[in-house]
């Protein structure tokens, strides 16, 4: 997951280009490239055993079904980091922390270089997929972990286009975009707009409307505050921890709208 | 106490003027039986189509379990208000009185639904009628609840729940969740409307000023 600097200057003062806390390190790359290859090898594995035993469309609706889960794993995910725990929770308080950072300055992840953005999900994602890899051989598992992971540590990227402006973005990004397979820029827009307690997933979207429609995450934090007494932080007032800066550095003023 | 316990899907039978409410209360998952369900969260159809009990049945059930039911006068309580001062129901005897049992103070359906009220105050008194809601919370969370939106009307501290289990009020999401359920009683104090619905709390003002215009 993206790491926000813990420094606490005001925005302006950086220079964001600059900013080595948004640079690749080697060691971002190297979660990245092992993440992909454990993606690669299921995928490799999944098309190799569907050849051999020539089944098709269970391998393919098993990876279908990985894209469709991992949209709403990637919602629930969200949901729970942005709203509960924060900078001290064991193993999360890093990313907690850099979710609420991500609210306050939500372009600067436009700004970060690629391994350096996914290289949180990438290590999560390599250590997770790796004993599969060793252990399974069923090639409609594979499609499932596969696809699954694969838009699970890709994510990020989805997220990060999510937050580009049309006319800079790839037009096959716009494209797919537009046709509801990457999240669309305005609904991922309405996560950042108060009460910021919707549109939580970030693969594709396809799970938000249904999620906000039927009041799911509010009858979670329901659940949660009237049995463990936790209030999640979307019911509070916006505050600074949610507000997105008003002050932006100059290189990044905005000539066209975000949509 | 069996109020916690009762399924979810026996209690609509209790309310008959919830079940023509059910086509536009229910405008998703039609997968699911929605039966008199008028709840509108996924979780609460779930139980309804697992457990699958015919209406006839679940309308014998909740003659059982649910213990203030259309038609009927409710056990009297004396609750503390916002103020800390004790509040008889027999108080509002002589005009109708929408009792509204909600969840917790300063949590978002509470929040709209208690604005909602507040906001069409007005049509509830020139109606003739009183409100009063009632949750968990201590006179001082009221208090101070009251405070932040300005609210008109009274909030009773039913603390420990017994109005609440008294009244049969049904939870939510598998027992986990307290109810979010109105009672209309008339000018004798005899229940008019029972509404039930956790998750579109504003419909609970609708629905009551509905039924007041017509008494």
């Amino acid at each position: 997951m993206a790491i926000l600097p813990h420094r606490s200057y005001p925005l302006s003062d950086r220079t964001l280009l600059n900013d080595p806390s948004l640079q690749s390190t080697w060691s971002h790359r190297a979660w990245v490239t092992s993440g992909c290859a454990t993606v690669l090898i299921s995928l490799a594995k999944s098309i190799a055993g569907a050849a051999y035993s020539h089944i098709w469309l269970e391998p393919i609706l098993a990876g279908l079904i990985g894209y469709v889960l991992a949209d709403l794993g990637s919602g629930v995910y969200h949901w729970g980091i942005d709203n509960y725990g924060d900078a001290s929770t064991p193993i999360f308080g890093s990313q907690i922390e850099a979710f609420q950072g991500h609210h306050k300055w939500p372009w600067t992840i436009t700004r970060r270089q690629f391994a350096n953005n996914l290289h949180g999900l990438g290590s999560a994602v390599a250590l997770t997929v790796l004993p599969i890899d060793l252990i399974c051989n069923d090639p409609i598992l594979h499609g499932f972990v596969g696809v699954c992971s694969g838009c699970i540590m890709f994510s990020q990227q989805f997220h990060a286009w999510a937050h580009g402006t049309k006319s800079r973005l790839p037009p096959l990004v716009v494209a797919l975009q537009d046709a509801g397979i990457l999240v669309s820029r305005s609904q991922h827009a309405a996560h950042h707009r108060p009460p910021y307690n919707n549109n939580y997933c970030i693969v594709s979207g396809v799970w938000n409307e249904f999620l906000d429609e039927q009041k799911v995450f509010e009858a979670l934090e329901m659940m949660i505050f009237f049995n463990l007494g936790v209030r999640p932080r979307s019911w509070s007032e916006p505050n600074s921890e949610w507000t997105e800066e008003a002050e932006r550095p100059p290189q990044f003023q905005r000539t066209t709208p975000l949509i | 106490m069996a109020s916690l316990f009762l399924p979810m899907h026996s209690l609509p039978t209790v309310l008959p003027t919830q079940t023509p409410k059910t086509p536009s209360n229910s405008k998703n998952l039609s997968i699911f039986p929605t039966q008199s369900s008028h709840s509108q969260f996924f979780g609460l159809k779930l139980s309804c189509a697992s457990l699958s009990i015919p209406s006839s049945t679940s309308s014998v059930k909740s003659s059982i379990f649910a213990k203030v039911n259309k038609g009927g006068v409710p056990p009297q309580f004396t609750l503390k208000d916002q103020d800390g001062r004790n509040v008889t129901l027999s108080k509002f005897k002589g005009k109708p009185v929408v009792v509204y049992f909600y969840p917790a103070d300063e949590t978002p359906g509470c929040t709209k639904q208690a604005c909602a009220f507040r906001d069409s105050y007005e049509k509830f008194k020139k109606a003739g009628a009183e409100v009063v809601g009632i949750s968990g919370d201590d006179p001082s969370s009221h208090k101070a609840f009251a405070q932040k939106y300005r609210l008109p009307f009274t909030l009773l501290s039913d603390e420990g729940n017994k109005v609440r289990k008294e009244w049969g009020v049904p939870a939510d999401l598998f027992g986990t969740l307290p109810g979010r359920q109105t009672y209309v009683l008339d000018k004798k104090g005899v229940v008019q409307l029972i509404y039930n619905n956790q998750f579109q709390p504003e419909k609970h003002i609708d629905e009551t000023l509905k039924l007041l215009q017509s008494l």
